[in-house]
């Protein structure tokens, strides 16, 4: 079954005077399940793409379906929810909430959602374990490495069990020993909780970890194999 | 609620700057508007009490044929036109169950003559009973020198400020009959004369206003000199005399021309049917002197006999209420009584009465009030410009929150928690030094002489005044504060999309 449903995708971005064609057209299908890496180079459009499935950014044009909802003519308040529910996010930069501890921005999508204070702990606390930060649970974004801090990003991203975790460069900015450790804890999240990994990358020693690879080239998809 | 409010918090102490810059803003509003409200309250009480309390009572009864309700001041020293009906207004007050105590009373500007130089000053007289006038205002003076007339005497009291006003002027120290100068309470240019010190214990006057312009010159013996308690350089220009006295100075009929003269008058116009009544007015025998006089009596000349005080020609009728009387009501009760009884006078509230310093008062009132307004925009201005600049260097952060799944709501509520956490704390404390501040300054007893200060200290000295709707207008300001600063941060950062925190990495 596909959780993403993409068809002919464009994205357009106003520079001045000029209209800059960031996607031209694309077409996409994404199992469930899936551990799927977008490569292209820099300015290829993969960022756009990841931002447009992951409700951050809007179509030109086109049809995107997530979950089998078609996201391109929802309001604010309705992609809001879906982000919370449905979409977990990997940033480059960790992103994570300075004042909060470790513990505190896992849990933080839950109390979004408003579980309550026990239950959202008691998810945190597992996925910490899950992802091998039990000794640092109380610690702040400051006081972790930059390895630890995108294991919290990826604890928060699968702490609400969300259809697609969307990952945008997740080890562009970790030495290639962490690197490879947050790919692998990626691996094994994507195994242990079903959940479908989208991850960009233009790092050719990341994609040996891809189920499937998508290059993606000018704002269109070169010879992408058929989804399941 | 708690997460929001958990983040708002932390943010507050890793931006402790920041926070510090907001918290003294507020905190110097708070206690700015505290002390402001303190000042306000304290003054429009000290005006009431001192006013009420001290010189004309709640409510005023003035003339129909009155132009002004101001009666206090008068501009240009305008005549109060003369109230010739007291008899029949004194069974209409009675019937009023909220009226405490009414007191009839002369009050019109008067010349002063100086029998040496033939300079004349001027002075406002209030002709009134004493023992009445003692009733109703029973320690708004104190006597510094000589005594308080005794019942039916002719006197006349005057007060310290204008003694001062009128040694700089005629170069004469008036003194109390048979009282001797008191060096301590001699002016510093009075003290400068030693012994030659020139002194007079009598006071020629002469009712000299707009609209009477009497010839009747009168010598009034000064039984006593007054200082009020409050309001001391207002008041102060007030001399008090004997009703009667009053009347003879301003051509009035005086309770004895009324039981004297008028029967005698009134049988001539009972025998002069169709004669020429003017020359009857134009008799010596019912003139006390002067053109002005004659007119004024005519004016004022009730119907039939006279025999009491009462009888005579007064200007206004101070009344005070009951305790817990309603104001408002109470005067439109009063003037609908008034109305119906055809007592040709009208009810005016104390403030509108006492013309230029109630309006003072409501201008220094207006004034404070637009200070301590202009104190919450800048207090507004600063804040927002400090919540805007931190929600805009918090673009990744919030933008990253806003993709993980918060709402714009949240947003806009974690920075109002932040803002009301700082008013909270920074104004909480800014209120509570200004309450203290409040209650400490009177005992610090800062005194003033100027005019201006005194009505903006509501008396002698200043005085402000917290009263627990005080408390509460303040808090219901910063609450204020808070809400118009938090808006605009709260829309800025609420506007903050995810792909702007993106874009910012």
């Amino acid at each position: 079954m596909n959780i993403i449903e993409i068809k002919d995708l464009k994205k357009d971005y106003p520079l001045g005077n000029t209209i800059v064609p960031a996607l031209r057209g694309v077409d996409l299908s994404v199992a469930e399940g899936d551990f799927m890496s977008i490569i292209g180079p820099s300015g290829s459009g993969k960022t756009t793409l990841l931002n447009v499935i992951g409700c951050i950014d809007f179509a030109t044009h086109g049809s995107v379906k997530v979950g089998g909802l078609e996201i391109t003519a929802l309001d604010d308040r309705r992609v809001t929810d879906i982000r919370l529910h449905k979409i977990g996010f990997i940033f480059q930069t960790f992103n994570l909430i300075p004042v909060l501890n470790v513990i505190e921005n896992i849990e933080f999508p839950l109390l979004l959602m408003k579980r309550t204070a026990a239950e959202a702990r008691k998810r945190a606390s597992q996925l910490a374990e899950e992802v091998g930060l039990n000794d640092h649970v109380r610690h702040r974004p400051a006081e972790l490495s930059g390895g630890q801090r995108q294991r919290v990003a990826i604890a928060r991203a699968l702490v609400t069990n969300p259809d697609i975790v969307l990952a945008d460069e997740p080890t562009a900015n970790l030495d290639s020993v962490t690197g490879a450790s947050i790919l692998e804890l990626m691996k094994r999240m994507n195994e242990i909780e079903k959940t479908t990994f989208i991850f960009s990358t233009h790092d050719a020693n990341v994609l040996k970890y891809a189920r499937r690879i998508v290059k993606i080239k000018d704002g269109l998809i070169e010879g992408a194999p058929a989804a399941a | 609620m708690k997460l929001m409010l958990t983040i708002a918090w932390r943010n507050i102490l890793r931006h402790r700057g920041k926070s510090l810059v907001i918290g003294a803003i507020l905190f110097t509003g708070a206690f700015l508007m505290t002390v402001g409200n303190g000042v306000i309250t304290g003054m429009a009480a000290g005006v009431e009490t001192n006013i009420v309390n001290g010189f004309m009572g709640d409510v005023v009864l003035v003339s129909d044929a009155q132009k002004s309700d101001n009666i206090l001041l008068p501009l240009m020293g305008s005549s109060i036109e003369p109230i010739t009906s007291y008899k029949r207004i004194k069974p209409i007050l009675a019937a009023q169950p909220y009226i405490r105590h009414a007191l009839p009373v002369g009050k019109n500007l008067a010349m002063m003559l100086d029998e040496k130089t033939d300079t004349p000053g001027f002075a406002y007289l209030i002709g009134a009973d004493f023992e009445e006038y003692r009733k109703m205002f029973p320690d708004n003076f104190k006597v510094t020198e000589g005594r308080y007339p005794r019942p039916g005497e002719r006197a006349m009291l005057f007060p310290t400020f204008a003694r001062g006003e009128f040694y700089n002027f005629y170069n004469i120290w008036f003194l109390p009959e048979g009282g001797a100068v008191v060096k301590e309470h001699l002016s510093k240019e009075a003290l400068a004369a030693g012994a030659a010190l020139p002194v007079s214990s009598s006071v020629v006057m002469m009712g000299m206003t707009s609209g009477i312009n009497s010839t009747n010159d009168l010598r009034f013996p000064i039984k006593g000199i007054v200082e009020y308690k409050a309001l001391n350089q207002i008041f102060g220009h007030f001399c008090l005399v004997d009703i009667e006295s009053y009347r003879e100075c301003l051509g009035y009929f005086t309770a004895a021309d009324m039981a004297a003269q008028v029967p005698k008058e009134e049988k001539k116009l009972l025998a002069l049917e169709g004669a020429d009544l003017d020359s009857m007015f134009g008799g010596e025998d019912m003139m006390v002197s002067g053109a002005g006089a004659a007119r004024e009596k005519k004016k004022a000349a009730p119907s039939g006999a006279a025999k009491t005080a009462e009888d005579g020609t007064y200007n206004a009728v101070f009344i005070k209420l009951n305790p817990g009387a309603t104001y408002k009501r109470a005067l439109a009760s009063l003037n609908a009584a008034l109305t119906q009884g055809q007592a040709g006078v009208r009810a005016v509230s104390w403030n509108k009465a006492s013309g230029p310093i109630g309006s003072m008062a409501v201008i220094i009132k207006v004034a404070l009030f637009l200070f301590v307004t202009l104190l919450f925009c800048v207090a507004v201005i600063i804040i927002v410009n400090t919540l805007t600049m931190a929600a805009i260097e918090r673009t990744a952060e919030i933008g990253m929150m806003r993709a993980i799944g918060a709402h714009k709501t949240f947003i806009a509520g974690m920075f109002l928690g932040e803002t009301a956490i700082l008013s909270a704390v920074f104004g909480g404390f800014g209120i509570t030094a200004g309450v203290v501040a409040v209650r400490v300054i009177p005992l610090f007893r800062i005194t003033t002489t100027n005019d201006i200060l005194q009505i903006l200290y509501g008396g002698n000295f200043f005085h402000p005044l917290l009263s627990l709707s005080g408390v509460a207008l303040t808090v219901l300001q910063l609450l204020a504060v808070t809400v118009a600063a938090a808006l605009y941060p709260m829309r800025v950062a609420g506007g903050i999309t995810p792909l702007e925190a993106i874009a910012r990495d």
